[in-house]
């Protein structure tokens, strides 16, 4: 087994790829840096300069699982992977980075149609549990397929009536004739912690929130 | 064991299933959905046991209707439930646990502490925390804000998640009769666990007598823990608000370093046994053996798992009446025996 972390250090989960970079320099400018070299590098596991953090990158659906079992203390995640994994965490800070909004969107031309009563609705998405919740919240029975990507295509080759994914700017949806019929939730990256740690580790979590919070609340943030 | 046992309490051994309507009745209908169930000869619905409080509340209340109070008794054994939303967890799981009947106050609530603190400490761990809170803390603070479902839900939802800013947020557009101050500072009070300050900090907070009262038992049971040299094992947690439907008071849970999980809870539940028979006070705890178990293999891997007690070695030899009569005296005096030498060694 690797040594993730000293007693007294936190061990961080973040996501691989496109909040990595966002989420490091978020924590450089809360005075948290990790060596020029050793952020170069292709390791998966890297310590802060002062040793106090220890960070770990894995796939960005699989930090609330690190977190919820306290492998890291702390992790970053979209709102979105959160309310998708349904994990048993705290979480007390927006970091109001990584903004996107999850959405049920179909196809143009059929947009006016309302919900076949009489067919079960066909949802294809990457997140079947929102998908799920908010189907049944509006009494409307669905079929969910869970599909890992381009899930734009599922409407437009008649796999799905409607699918339940991210928009960013809507321009994927655009392009292959899609539109947003109803936005479910708004997501930006959370802050998450583990319950555990949060007991026992109250001192270095309070310490991690506060430069965080501090950060946030700073006139020149760049969004 | 042997912890409860010099406490006073009496191992109790239950029935591993029973109606799924005692459960229900136990633990509330949506958690006892969690139940493993079959159905018995008569068509009737059985369930494996999903937890033992259930089971020792009904036999209080029945078979123990004329004991004297208050009862003691503990328990060790497996329950069975789906866990959610930890789908991924075995169904299976081994709990230790004790539940003291009929006294209401104080005393009893530290007792059942200092238990749970003597048993972790006898197996050796270090580093554990308990989170006390008070279940009147929260009901206290919805009521006064004359919160009603869906609201009081949405409100511990978010206490729950320590989503400070959302709470924020949330407040100041459900309940703007409450000052900007006094928002921020129910939202300062959830954000993180603190010791004893945390309850001076919510002294007057949202001035309610119930949750002035939640603080004021708190702050007691507090002051006695520290004179007893044991105040670094607590923290207070008023932003604690999962066992709200089944505790009445102080609830309680542990964690250990290593374990991401809480290892055992507890609390207050002066409303269950009345679901039984005649309503009474009571307050106990468990353990997960498997939690226990993983900590104290993260906390000591060199140590192999030991008895407690020595063991006295026969060799059976040419004799053997004479080794097993030797047996049979040193067993007389309560000593441990093994006939035989370790062959392996």
């Amino acid at each position: 087994m690797v040594e993730t972390s000293r007693d007294d250090s936190l061990t961080i989960a973040l996501s691989k790829g496109r909040m990595q970079e966002q989420s490091l320099a978020l924590f450089a400018r809360a005075g948290i840096h990790v060596d020029e070299d050793e952020r170069n590098s292709r390791r998966l596991l890297l310590r802060s300069s002062d040793g106090a953090y220890s960070f770990v990158f894995v796939k960005p659906g699989d930090v609330p699982t690190y977190v919820e079992y306290g492998v890291a203390d702390v992790g970053i995640c979209g709102r979105d992977v959160l309310l998708e994994s349904g994990a048993d965490v705290h979480e007390p800070l927006d970091l109001q980075i990584g903004r996107c909004r999850i959405a049920v969107a179909g196809r143009r031309e059929l947009l006016g149609e309302d919900y076949n009563l009489l067919a079960t609705v066909r949802v294809a998405t990457k997140y079947p549990r929102i998908a799920t919740a908010y189907f049944h919240e509006k009494g409307v029975p669905i079929e969910v397929i869970p599909l890992s990507g381009s899930v734009e295509l599922a409407p437009l080759l008649g796999l799905s009536d409607r699918i339940v994914d991210l928009v960013e700017t809507g321009r994927t949806l655009q392009e292959n004739g899609l539109e947003v019929i109803d936005v479910i939730t708004e997501s930006t990256a959370r802050l998450i912690v583990n319950r555990a740690s949060f007991h026992l580790k109250t001192a270095q979590v309070a310490r991690l929130l506060e430069s965080l919070t501090r950060e946030l609340g700073s006139p020149d943030r760049r969004g | 064991m042997m912890v409860f046992r010099g406490w006073s309490y009496d191992e109790i051994i239950l029935p591993m299933f029973d109606y799924q309507d005692l459960f229900s009745r136990g633990m509330g209908r949506d958690k006892a959905e969690r139940t493993y169930r079959f159905v018995d000869r008569d068509g009737s619905l059985l369930a494996l046991r999903p937890e033992l409080t259930s089971l020792i509340a009904r036999t209080v209340a029945t078979r123990f209707r004329r004991k004297p109070r208050p009862i003691r008794l503990c328990y060790s054994g497996e329950v069975f439930r789906y866990d959610e939303p930890s789908q991924r967890a075995a169904g299976e799981f081994h709990q230790l646990g004790l539940e003291q009947i009929g006294e209401a106050g104080i005393t009893a609530d530290l007792e059942v502490l200092l238990i749970a603190i003597e048993t972790l400490t006898s197996l050796g761990l270090t580093g554990f925390r308990i989170a006390l809170s008070h279940v009147d803390f929260f009901n206290g603070i919805a009521s006064r804000l004359e919160f009603a479902e869906p609201d009081r839900t949405r409100l511990r939802e978010l206490i729950d998640r320590r989503n400070s800013q959302a709470l924020d947020h949330f407040l100041a557009s459900h309940a703007p009769q409450i000052e900007e101050a006094e928002r921020q500072r129910l939202c300062q009070l959830i954000g993180l666990t603190r010791g004893d300050e945390s309850l001076v900090l919510a002294g007057n907070l949202l001035a309610n007598r119930q949750s002035l009262a939640a603080v004021d038992h708190l702050t007691r049971i507090h002051e006695t823990l520290r004179q007893l040299n044991l105040a670094e094992h607590f923290v207070i947690d008023l932003g604690e608000v999962a066992g709200l439907d089944y505790y009445t008071g102080l609830t309680f849970r542990i964690y250990v370093p290593h374990r991401g999980t809480t290892i055992g809870s507890g609390g207050r539940y002066d409303k269950l046994i009345g679901n039984f028979g005649d309503p009474e006070p009571a307050v106990g705890f468990s353990l997960s053996l498997d939690g226990l178990a993983g900590a104290l293999a993260a906390q000591r891997p060199d140590e192999p798992w030991q008895s407690v007690e020595e063991s006295e070695t026969i060799e059976p030899g040419d004799q053997l009446s004479g080794a097993f009569l030797r047996a049979r005296q040193l067993r007389e005096q309560k000593r441990k025996v093994r006939i035989g030498g370790d062959k392996s060694r």
